[in-house]
């Protein structure tokens, strides 16, 4: 049986909304990370799904550009773990309610 | 035969070698050495003096003509870099070169010791490369060129002892004023682009312009426009040469090392006025309200500055106002289409006036830095080539019968009362014609009776510091010393030439060697006016004359001055009183035309600009401030809450758009 392209969707959707609830509400900085990496790959799911409708020529189209947001992704990582040492480093806290030094 | 571009080329390779001297001996403490810095400064003005003879004696009638290169090339306007050597540009070089050659010989005598020796060599090289391009150019945009270079020059160099606060007001006084000028200068071109296109910025295409314009009589088409050209060229000439009312800068300019005021007097600078309305001579003669303008302005200025010059205590400020006095005879005879014969008092000044110059820099020199004339008095004896020196030149500017100003002023004075097409036109009042008036004669009295002012206080000025007893202290008697080699060789040579230099344009023992040197460029513009007295008058009657006011003068200056006791001198040499009030006359003019309205109009873009516009901007500013700060109220402080916060406005933004159908 072939794979109906709104059930990939919908899980996408619960993927999407598990990153987006995991990030708010979680206060250690690292599950916040790991919340937004989630929601970002429920988005490369979502492309891949819908790549699927397309006629076979055109929905490799789909799929390229999930490689490219990993890569960027990949990147994005290095550089949100890196920031996330830093501040720890400076603030001794992981805790992200106490990052507020940027209240005007 | 060589290139016409080599002659300014070596004053200015001189100016960059001393400029370079000057810039790597700055560091050390004893200075280049003299002798070295002097003899570069000598060479190159003399090689171009050289090349300049060269080429004037094998020039064609016709003269040489040589574009050297492109200059601008846009659409609607090329220009080229360009040279053009004829009977005009070849006098005024010759002695622009040949009295700047002597001049910077002398000024090595002058500035010895002085610390910024290079520095002044530099100066004098850039000059009269300037002063070189401004006359030997073949197009305005080039010839402003020069007049630019020479504005800068006069300002480097009357400033040029700049510790002192009143030199350096002096030299922005001269730059300003001049400045003033240029603004009429360029105008003037502009006018002449706007008629014919940048082609017309070329004398030759110029002079055959106006050749069509005559022939086929469309005078009273361009007449108009041309005559704002020339009043606009013509303002130009007053801030360059010292005319009402752009004069005053001239008598401030005394603030230089007295051999730069003889360069400028003499040689370079205020010259280039009477030479710019020779070489536009073309275009001038068929604008008669620019020529009636031109004489009022020259009368008027000639005699104010010599009745002025008659106050002045300082002894350069007497040849100063009598430089302005004598270019006013210069513009009264351009302003009668007698333009050879204002360059022939052009040639003839540049001698006498740098040697009364050159004079009074000896005179100073003896006595240790003192001007006031009346701290001078029985130098004849112990200066006696100086006086000597200063003595011709005096006959020659006073106009004694055989000396150089003899045959100059009198050819202008005597083409001042058969050319002047001036008059008062006829009305009728209470019914009553009053037939029209030729003014011929009043200009011819006016320039008679400057004469007779002229030989006064140059009379003056001879009695006063080389004749009587000494009045200043005794122990700075005993400096008096003759000035050094350097200084006298330039001087006799220049007093030689204020006894001959005459005899280039003897009119009255048929001598016209000058005039038919001039007659290829002026010629056309002089015959194009006719003369307003047609009937035939006796030279010899002008010349008697003349020699009268001169002997006049001297006669009262004598009985003046000669017995006279000079009030012991106290404080400055400044004229007081009313003699202060008729010197000053127009720096107070200034004041209140120029620079009041000037500081009135600062104020208000003070006001208006930097306080209310900064006032505006600032509360502008402000407002953004104080909604920013209400803006950040809204900010929480925790990370999380606002990122809830901002996907719970995306999520209604979709649901806007989505409910209404994205009509928004």
């Amino acid at each position: 049986m072939e794979l109906q392209a709104i059930y990939v969707q919908i899980l996408a959707l619960v993927i999407f909304a598990i990153g987006l609830i995991v990030a708010v509400s979680r206060r250690n900085v690292f599950f916040v990370l790991m919340g937004v990496e989630l929601a970002l790959n429920a988005v490369n799911l979502s492309f891949v799904g819908f790549s699927k409708t397309l006629p076979a020529d055109a929905s490799i189209v789909g799929q390229v550009v999930p490689l490219f947001s990993i890569a960027v992704a990949a990147a994005e990582a290095c550089v949100g773990l890196a920031m996330v040492i830093l501040i720890f480093r400076n603030r001794e806290s992981v805790d992200a309610d106490t990052y507020s030094n940027m209240k005007g | 035969m060589i290139s016409l571009g080599l002659i300014p080329l070596f004053p200015l390779l001189g100016c960059i070698i001393l400029g370079a001297i000057a810039i790597i001996s700055s560091g050390s403490k004893k200075g280049p050495a003299e002798g070295f810095v002097g003899t570069l400064a000598v060479l190159f003005p003399a090689l171009s003096f050289a090349g300049v003879a060269l080429l004037a004696f094998n020039m064609p009638d016709a003269g040489i003509r040589e574009t050297v290169c492109n200059w601008i090339d846009i659409p609607m306007f090329r220009v080229d870099i360009g040279f053009l050597f004829d009977g005009l540009s070849r006098i005024m070089l010759l002695f622009v070169t040949g009295i700047g050659t002597l001049i910077t010989l002398y000024s090595i005598g002058y500035m010895h010791g002085d610390r910024g020796f290079a520095r002044y060599f530099a100066y004098i090289n850039l000059f009269l490369f300037s002063m070189i391009v401004l006359v030997l150019s073949d197009n305005l945009l080039l010839t402003f060129l020069g007049w630019e270079g020479v504005g800068l020059c006069s300002y480097l160099l009357i400033g040029f002892w700049n510790k002192d606060l009143k030199n350096c007001q002096a030299a922005n006084k001269a730059f300003i004023v001049n400045r003033v000028g240029d603004i009429g200068f360029l105008l003037g071109m502009l006018c002449l682009v706007t008629i014919g296109g940048s082609a017309l910025l070329n004398y030759d295409a110029l002079v055959n312009f106006i050749q069509m314009i005559i022939n086929g009589n469309h005078l009273e088409v361009v007449v108009p426009v041309l005559s704002v050209a020339g009043v606009l060229f013509f303002i130009g000439c007053t801030g360059k040469s010292a005319q009402i009312p752009l004069l005053t800068w001239l008598p401030d300019a005394m603030a230089g090392p007295t051999p730069v005021s003889a360069l400028i007097h003499a040689a370079t600078m205020v010259t280039s006025g009477v030479y710019l309305l020779a070489r536009l001579g073309s275009m001038f003669a068929i604008l008669p309200v620019v020529l009636d303008i031109i004489v009022v302005i020259g009368m008027l200025t000639a005699f104010w500055a010599a009745v002025a010059g008659l106050f002045q205590n300082d002894i350069k400020k007497v040849l100063a106002y009598s430089t302005i006095s004598q270019l006013g005879y210069m513009f009264m005879a351009s302003g009668v289409c007698a333009f050879d014969a204002s360059i022939f008092h052009v040639f003839t000044h540049a001698f006498f006036k740098a040697a009364l110059f050159l004079g009074a820099g000896a005179v100073i020199h003896a006595l240790a830095g003192e001007q006031d004339m009346r701290k001078m008095g029985g130098l004849l004896r112990k200066t006696p080539v100086t006086a000597c020196v200063m003595i011709f030149a005096f006959l020659a500017i006073v106009g004694f019968p055989g000396f150089a100003g003899f045959w100059s002023k009198d050819l202008i004075l005597e083409r001042l009362f058969m050319n002047c097409t001036m008059y008062i036109p006829g009305f009728t009042i209470f019914g009553t014609e009053v037939p029209s008036i030729p003014l011929n004669g009043v200009v011819y009295a006016v320039g008679l009776a400057t004469a007779v002012i002229t030989a006064v206080y140059m009379g003056r000025l001879i009695i006063l510091t080389f004749f009587g007893s000494y009045r200043g202290s005794k122990e700075s008697e005993e400096h008096i010393h003759e000035a050094p080699a350097v200084m006298l060789i330039p001087m006799v040579i220049l007093a030689f030439g204020a006894v001959f230099a005459g005899y280039l344009w003897a009119d009255s023992i048929g001598i016209k060697f000058f005039a038919e040197t001039l007659a290829p460029v002026v010629g056309a513009a002089q015959a194009y006016n006719v003369p307003a007295v047609t009937a035939h008058l006796n030279p010899m009657i002008f010349a008697g004359l003349g020699t009268i006011a001169a002997l006049l003068g001297m006669y009262i200056a004598y009985k003046i001055y000669a017995n006279a006791r000079i009030p012991a001198a106290k404080g400055s040499s400044a004229p007081e009183g009313g003699k202060a009030t008729w010197t000053f006359l127009f720096d107070s003019l200034h004041k209140y035309v120029g620079i009041i309205p000037v500081n009135v109009l600062a104020w208000i873009c003070d006001v208006v600009v930097d306080k209310i516009l900064g006032a505006a901007q600032w509360t502008i500013g402000a407002i953004a401030t104080i909604l920013g700060d209400g803006a950040a109220t809204f900010q929480v402080r925790k990370v999380r809450l606002q990122i809830a916060l901002s996907i719970l406005g995306l999520i209604a933004l979709v649901a806007i758009v989505l409910l209404t159908g994205g009509t928004f």
